[in-house]
């Protein structure tokens, strides 16, 4: 062993949460079968659609989610799985019957699992087992996932836009509260300097309890601090001290942020840009619960608050936690190896952004930190300007949970976040740039 | 098992070989790394991007072993200090990375193969090659919580229905099996691209098609033909050059050595380079960049369908090449470099050679985890 080796004699106590998982699942016995893999375990979809969301509940049980549980943690969440096993047995038949369906009615679109699992289990909840030959509920459920609930309520929304008389009344009310919005007197570069150093501990490293214990505190005292509300604010007027340029970060097509519209009126896709409309389909697009959301009227009014607010997200949290993936996204260049962070947050992430480019590479998807094909090109220089797409989906990402009022409060839920972007922009880019290259084979 | 601290992420395990003799695995939370033609199972390297979302771990190191690394990663969470940790008694169960190395193993074959005419490397079948790694993909879906680079099987199956369609119709109980399999993973994840209805019903009745004449293509397209250049033409100077696997796409050239053919020509009044690349396809070479450097002098272009350039030549001050001084130039240290200019450690000749004695091997004697797509190119007697 070496000088610079350390020997680990930590034993650890606890659990793998998902081998607590499996073993509950083998203990069900017979009759999930088709939501198994070979070996017996639940299929990964099972665990993703149903058994997280739907029978640990994590949103309203963290506890549930940590990679390693507790042993009393473990028997809670094995009881709570065991004790489903009548529902995912009803589920795993509603599955089969709704299989037989699509086969029958030759439905090849969409992911079967993905999109039937969490209906199976709100069947097996509601209405037990499927009778047998209930072709009618298999019929019309699949109807109703297949032509999507989404379209009604999106039908819903045009015809509410349609009148002239809401359009006006929206407008009135998305001149007043855009007017409302002002940065406040102190709110100049002198105020970021601390602000941006509060951050510097946000995105620090992230070892050790006490350490972590500050952070929050640190980051309760961000949210509370209305330096994020006021660079919004600034980001509206003209030769502002904003630290950053809203178009090269690719929030808004022009400097400073226009006026958003009620609808249509603008091509670009950059979020400060998009009408209040667009925003609300987003919503709707993106809700599963959309039965959990406020009607369309009410939503089309929060939209257009939320639209005039400071980088057009309403809560304090969610523009605190814009402002630091700002910080965060213009330290990302996945083919750059000489790039230094200035925060452990954004090295970790740029580490992982590296060894992902690097897996590209090795794949002979591309060359070493460029393209391996002329064709390539537009993508590979995406990759480069990285701070948009983060930011854009980083963005859509708040504003859901804005829209959802899902806090950004928990400081490493926050950073999670901010990484969980990052990969997932990640992945987006690095399929394109596989795709680029893989059109040709079915020629 | 010894956790090394490596640009910032930790790994385990030996450094497996650079590219082209790495096979890699991107898994939710880790990339998984083996040397291809290293046959030893404890030469599995773990590089952990997100150890929280490596919620497979427990499959691969029981579950205290789990545990055990993630409170000891957990208290040092950077990958910084110290550089190494030793974990007493954690180590990779045997076997357990054996079918996570096998879909490495595809996935390397996918990109790599060293197809060559020259050296007797038969092609793999793409669409058969594709439908086993699907398969293999979803078997391992345990790993695959997150999406990754590697765990989509519908752009894997997508593409190739005509090419299945042709398959069944050649009646190979084996690849009947295989497509089968294909058909029924497509049917749950939503194919719906050009062909795959018509497959469906290809394979409802395939015990009547079984006996019709296959109409399956052969998948190499055909090499350029004999040396022809225009008539009348001059040639000062010629030579061979072998190309760097990493700087091109896969399924284009022949992965042989000296598959570059250059000259140096007159044509007319100007002096040019004719570079003729081998292909094998079935991709075109079609822009893929070529250039030529010999001493001051140099050239480029981009390459054709077959695989051909002609490049103008330039002197030292970006001048038209004159004849007089081409016919004075010693040609000798010409390089010719096709594709992209890599930059870095270049792979060198025995790499190439060493992937290409594992290649052979494979088809001689085919490993009890060889893919169809293997073993149909080692019956199809190239």
């Amino acid at each position: 062993m070496s000088a610079d080796s350390q020997l680990a004699m930590v034993v650890g106590v606890g659990q793998p949460r998902r081998s607590v998982i499996e073993a509950a699942w083998r203990a069900i016995g017979p009759g999930v079968e088709v939501l198994s893999s070979d070996d017996g375990g639940p299929l990964s979809r099972t665990v993703k659609r149903i058994i997280d969301p739907l029978v640990l509940r994590l949103r309203s049980n963290p506890q549930y989610s940590t990679p390693v549980v507790a042993p009393e943690t473990a028997a809670a969440m094995h009881d709570l799985i065991v004790g489903s096993g009548p529902q995912l047995r009803s589920a795993a038949a509603w599955f089969e019957t709704l299989k037989l369906e699509r086969r029958r009615q030759r439905i090849r679109t969409g992911n079967a699992q993905e999109l039937y699992f969490p209906v199976c289990f709100e069947l097996a909840v509601t209405k037990g087992s499927p009778a047998p030959q209930d072709y009618e509920t298999a019929s019309a459920v699949l109807a109703d996932v297949h032509q999507g609930r989404d379209r009604t309520a999106i039908e819903v929304l045009n015809e509410y836009v349609d009148s002239p008389e809401v359009v006006t009344r929206l407008a009135d009310q998305l001149d007043h509260s855009w007017c409302d919005v002002q940065a406040s007197e102190t709110a100049t570069a002198t105020v970021t300097g601390p602000f941006l150093a509060e951050l510097g501990t946000v995105l620090g490293p992230a070892s050790g309890h006490s350490a972590s214990a500050a952070r929050q505190r640190v980051w309760s005292a961000v949210i509370a601090d209305a330096t994020p509300y006021n660079l919004g604010a600034l980001a509206r007027i003209e030769k502002s001290e904003l630290p950053w340029s809203i178009v090269r970060l690719g929030l808004s097509s022009a400097e400073p942020q226009r006026q958003p519209k009620i609808s249509g009126g603008s091509d670009s896709d950059r979020p400060l840009d998009r009408s209040v409309v667009d925003r609300v389909r987003a919503t709707l697009r993106r809700a599963l619960d959309r039965d959990a959301l406020p009607d369309i009227p009410l939503l089309c009014e929060e939209e257009v608050d939320r639209a005039s607010a400071p980088w057009g997200l309403l809560s304090e949290d969610k523009q605190a936690t814009l402002v630091a993936g700002i910080e965060v996204a213009v330290e990302l260049a996945p083919l750059d190896r000489s790039v230094s962070s200035r925060y452990a947050l954004a090295a970790q992430i740029q580490a992982r952004l590296r060894k992902e480019a690097y897996v590209l590479h090795a794949r002979r998807y591309l060359a070493e930190g460029g393209p391996i094909h002329p064709r390539q090109r537009q993508v590979v220089d995406d990759l480069a300007a990285y701070a948009q797409p983060y930011l854009s989906r980083l963005w859509a990402r708040l504003h859901g949970r804005d829209v959802w009022q899902d806090p950004c409060d928990d400081v490493d839920e926050v950073r999670s976040l901010l990484e969980g972007v990052a990969r997932s922009v990640s992945l987006d880019h690095r399929q394109r740039i596989k795709a680029m290259l893989e059109l040709q084979v079915a020629g | 098992m010894r956790l090394v601290a490596d640009s910032g992420l930790w790994s385990t395990g030996p450094v497996a070989e650079a590219t082209p003799l790495v096979a890699l695995l991107e898994v939710s939370g880790a990339v998984l790394s083996w040397t291809v033609d290293d046959p030893g199972d404890t030469a599995t390297q773990i590089t952990f991007t997100d150890l929280s979302s490596a919620d497979w771990l427990w499959r691969v190191l029981g579950e205290s072993g789990h545990v055990a690394l993630a409170s000891a990663l957990g208290s040092a969470p950077t990958a910084d200090e110290p550089r190494s940790i030793e974990l007493a008694g954690v180590d990779i169960m045997p076997g357990s990375v054996d079918p996570l190395r096998r879909l490495a193993v595809g996935h390397w074959l996918r990109r790599w193969w060293p197809a060559s005419r020259r050296d007797g490397i038969a092609g793999l079948d793409r669409a058969l090659l594709d439908v086993e790694i699907a398969l293999l993909t979803v078997g391992a879906q345990g790993y695959f919580f997150d999406d990754t680079l590697d765990s989509g099987v519908v752009e894997l199956l997508a593409p190739h229905a005509p090419a299945l369609i042709a398959h069944v119709r050649d009646g190979d109980p084996r690849i009947l099996d295989l497509v089968r399999a294909g058909a029924g993973l497509a049917d749950e994840v939503g194919i719906d691209d050009v062909g795959w209805p018509e497959l469906h019903a290809a394979l409802d009745d395939s015990s009547m098609t079984m006996s019709m004449p296959s109409g399956r293509r052969d998948d190499y397209a055909l090499a350029a033909g004999a040396e022809t250049g225009p008539s009348g033409k001059v040639r000062i100077a010629r030579g061979a050059a072998s190309m760097s696997w990493g700087a091109v796409p896969p399924g284009i050239f022949d992965a042989g050595e000296d598959t570059v053919d250059w000259s140096i020509e007159v044509v007319g009044t100007s002096v040019v380079a004719v570079v003729r690349a081998a292909v094998i396809g079935p991709d075109p070479a079609t822009g893929v960049e070529v250039r030529l450097r010999s001493g001051a002098i140099g050239g480029s272009g981009v390459l054709d369908a077959d695989g051909r350039a002609t490049l103008p030549l330039v002197d030292g001050s970006q001048e038209p090449l004159t004849e007089p001084a081409a016919w004075d130039h010693d040609w000798s240290a010409t390089l010719v470099i096709v594709g992209s200019q890599v930059s870095g450690e270049t792979e060198t000749r025995e790499t190439r050679e060493r992937v290409r004695r594992w290649a052979r091997a494979r088809l001689d004697r085919p490993a009890n985890d060889a893919f169809l797509a293997e073993i149909v190119a080692a019956e199809s007697e190239y």
